[in-house]
Formats: structure tokens, sequence, C-alpha cells
């Protein structure tokens, strides 16, 4: 988990961290944050259930305080961990209270 | 769009990866009248006129009741019990039903055609404030229908007057009558003729298409969806007094993206075709998966089964059973 994070170009090791814990959470994984590949497990939900990572988007939304713009709800950012926290991070930043929230 | 699966119907016999495939026949009269649609009426289709196709119908309809006997014998005691109706009745309901399949099947291949709205006209459309003011909420809406015969041409119609609908289409629906060599290679290719037909689509089987239904609700836009799309915890309520599996996938995404639910009949006829949309769906806006759908599901099947009582020669899924 720790190497994951520190190889992450763009979204913040905190960022990745919570997506992490939320895809868990919401996918309803019986696993240890550390002990599976984000990719491979999320494509094994989606092609189980593909209604499964409507749970997951809204979930993150619901943590951070963001809204998914609608060109941007696609499996492909949805898939990249460090794609998705780097526009987590862009999102959160456009909050009008992020400035007060970060002091 | 639309209905329910029956659950003798789960089997997914048309499935490639299923064990089941390897049991069906290799060949089937089904599989013969699929590759006749595929190939040569499909290639007539490009310059034939509309009245021309029906007569090919006309005349192959006695081999397609034929190739349905058995699913008809099956679907005759269900339909006098669902639409309370005489033994004979039922049988030209279900007879009807098979007849109707075909004929909204060859206009499918016209609307590969650039003329197509000449030969399939819309006879009608009622309700369209309904339909305006589910849109104006903002959230999208999801166009409710059941499996009726007329749905692929007048979503196409009404891609045409701007209201374009995502139409979610189940690309491994069960037809028993498929031997292998259908299952394999002529379902296939009518699901590719079915995206020309109708660009704006995506399949259950797509990894992203809750993502697909999701981003276009969310863009305010139009999703013609089915009850029965894969995805969610599946229940089986009664429906049309017979037990039916049901997925739950609707009923996430209605509750996660806070959409509205319209309605909407589509019934087809030798001039043309009509459309209604009833008013919007009141739904509980209940916060878990859970009693969200036990809440909002009798609304929606009811819908449903009152759309198909009323046409019933036009619901394409008694033969299903």
């Amino acid at each position: 988990m720790e190497q994951l994070v520190k190889d992450a170009g763009s979204g913040s090791r905190d960022t990745m961290e919570r997506i992490r814990r939320i895809f868990i959470e919401s996918l309803h994984l019986n696993l240890r944050e550390e002990d599976f590949s984000y990719e491979a497990k999320l494509d094994e939900a989606v092609g189980l259930d593909s209604v499964a990572v409507l749970e997951f988007v809204t979930a993150i939304e619901k943590e951070f305080g963001i809204v998914f713009e609608p060109e941007k709800l696609t499996i492909v950012l949805v898939r990249d961990l460090k794609g998705l926290a780097a526009y987590v991070d862009s999102r959160t930043a456009l909050r009008p209270n992020h400035s007060e929230h970060s002091a | 769009m639309a209905t329910p699966e029956p659950s003798r119907a789960v089997a997914p016999a048309s499935n490639p990866n299923s064990k089941l495939l390897a049991t069906l026949p290799l060949f089937t009269l089904n599989d013969l009248l699929w590759l006749l649609y595929l190939f040569p009426i499909r290639f007539l289709a490009t310059v034939l006129p509309r009245w021309s196709l029906y007569a090919i119908a006309k005349l192959s309809n006695p081999i397609i009741q034929f190739d349905a006997r058995r699913s008809k014998a099956r679907a005759i005691p269900w339909i006098e019990q669902a639409c309370r109706a005489t033994p004979a009745h039922a049988r030209r309901i279900a007879s009807q039903s098979v007849s109707n399949t075909m004929l909204r099947t060859l206009d499918g291949l016209l609307l590969l055609r650039p003329s197509w709205e000449k030969m399939l006209r819309c006879t009608g459309v009622e309700g369209m404030q309904h339909l305006e003011s589910a849109i104006a909420r903002g959230k999208g809406v999801i166009l409710l229908a059941a499996h009726l015969c007329a749905n692929r041409v007048a979503l196409r119609y009404l891609a045409a007057q701007g209201h374009a609908a995502l139409f979610v289409h189940n690309q491994q629906a069960t037809n028993k009558a498929q031997g292998r060599f259908g299952s394999r290679f002529l379902q296939p290719r009518n699901a590719q003729i079915l995206k020309r037909a109708n660009p704006d689509h995506v399949t259950i089987q797509d990894p992203d298409s809750s993502l697909r239904v999701m981003q276009r609700l969310r863009a305010g836009g139009l999703v013609a969806l089915q009850i029965d799309a894969r995805g969610g915890t599946p229940v089986e309520p009664l429906f049309l007094g017979v037990p039916w599996r049901v997925r739950g996938g609707i009923f996430e995404i209605v509750r996660l993206t806070d959409c509205a639910v319209v309605p909407m009949l589509c019934v087809g006829s030798i001039s043309g075709f009509r459309i209604r949309f009833d008013p919007m769906l009141e739904i509980d806006r209940a916060p878990s998966r859970e009693t969200f759908l036990s809440a909002n599901l009798p609304r929606f099947l009811a819908v449903v089964e009152r759309h198909i009582i009323e046409n019933p020669e036009e619901w394409r899924l008694w033969n299903n059973w």
C-alpha cells in the first residue's frame, strides 16, 4: 500500500487512501486495505454487477463533497486510481470552502 | 426496454460462456429464420418498400408460428390468467404477439435506411407534457416501458424529434429456440445491426454501461432502461400472476441519481406507431437500497403490467415463458 501510494504521480496520497477505503466499504468487500489490487478488484466487481460502480462513485462524491462532471463518468477514469485521485483533488480544490478547510 | 425476466428463463441459453451452450442443438429452425433475416432479407430491406417486406412476413408467418408453437402452448394458460381472456382469445394474443414481434423486427431493418422516417410513421404522441415536466427537473429521466414490439422504432423517432434516449439493451437475451449456431454467430451479428439501427445504445454487458447511464442522466438526458437490467440484488415478485425475476439495478440507478421515471407506451401497427407518456412515477426516496427497492418495486411493476394488459398482443415476452 505504501509503495502504491508513493508511486503516485498525480493524486495525493491521502486521497488515494481514502478512495481505496471507500471502494472497500461501498462494494462491501471483505478485504484489508493493503492487500488487494484496486484495478483487478474493480474489474471483478464491475464484471459481476456494473451498477456497483455507481455506489462507489456516489460514495466518493459524498466523502469529498464533490460532483463528478458527466463527461468524466467513465470506466477509464474510475479504473485508474492515480488519475481518479488527481481528478478528485482537482474537484476538491474548486469547492468554494476548500481554502477554509485547508487552512 | 422494459420488463422483468421470468425466473424460469434465467438460464443464459445464449451466453457463449455458459455450459448450457454445449447442450443446445447445433442448428434449429429458429437459427434458419434468423439467418434469412440477417442476410437475404436485410439486403432486400435496403431497396424494397415496406409493404413488400410485410408481404414476405405474411408468407413466412406460418413457419414463424410453427417455430413458436411450444412457447405459445406454454404462454396461453398464462395469458388466460393474466388478461382474463378466454382460451380462444389467449391463443389469438399469443399468435399475434409472435406476428407483431416479427413485423417490428422487420421495421428494425428499415431503420437502417436513410429514408426510414417516410416508411415508419408516427401516428401520434400523447402526454408529451409529462416527459417535458420530468426533463425540467434537470436530473435526467428514465423511460420505463414494457418489452413492447415498437419500442426501438419509437426511440429512434424520439431521437429525431430532439429527445434522444440512451437505449440499454441486453446483448445476450434468452432465446430458447436458438441453437449453438444462432447463439454463437447470429446473435452477435444481430447485436451489430441493432447498434447500427440505434447508435445511441449501450449493452448491459458493457462494463461501463451503468456509468454511461449515469452520465446521460447527470446531463439531464433520457435513458430507456429495462426493469430487468442486470445488476443489483435479484428479487422475485409476482408479475402478471407468476413469479418473475427482477434485478434491482434500475432501482439503484434511480436512488443514486434522483432521476425522474416516466412510463412510456409504444404501440405499433401496419400504418405506423404511436407513443404515450404517462405522468411521472411518484418515487419513494427511501435512503437504503433495500427499503428503496421494496417501496418502489410494486409501482414500477404495476405500470408495466398495465401497459401489457392494455396491449397484450404487443408484448414480446409471452413466448419467452
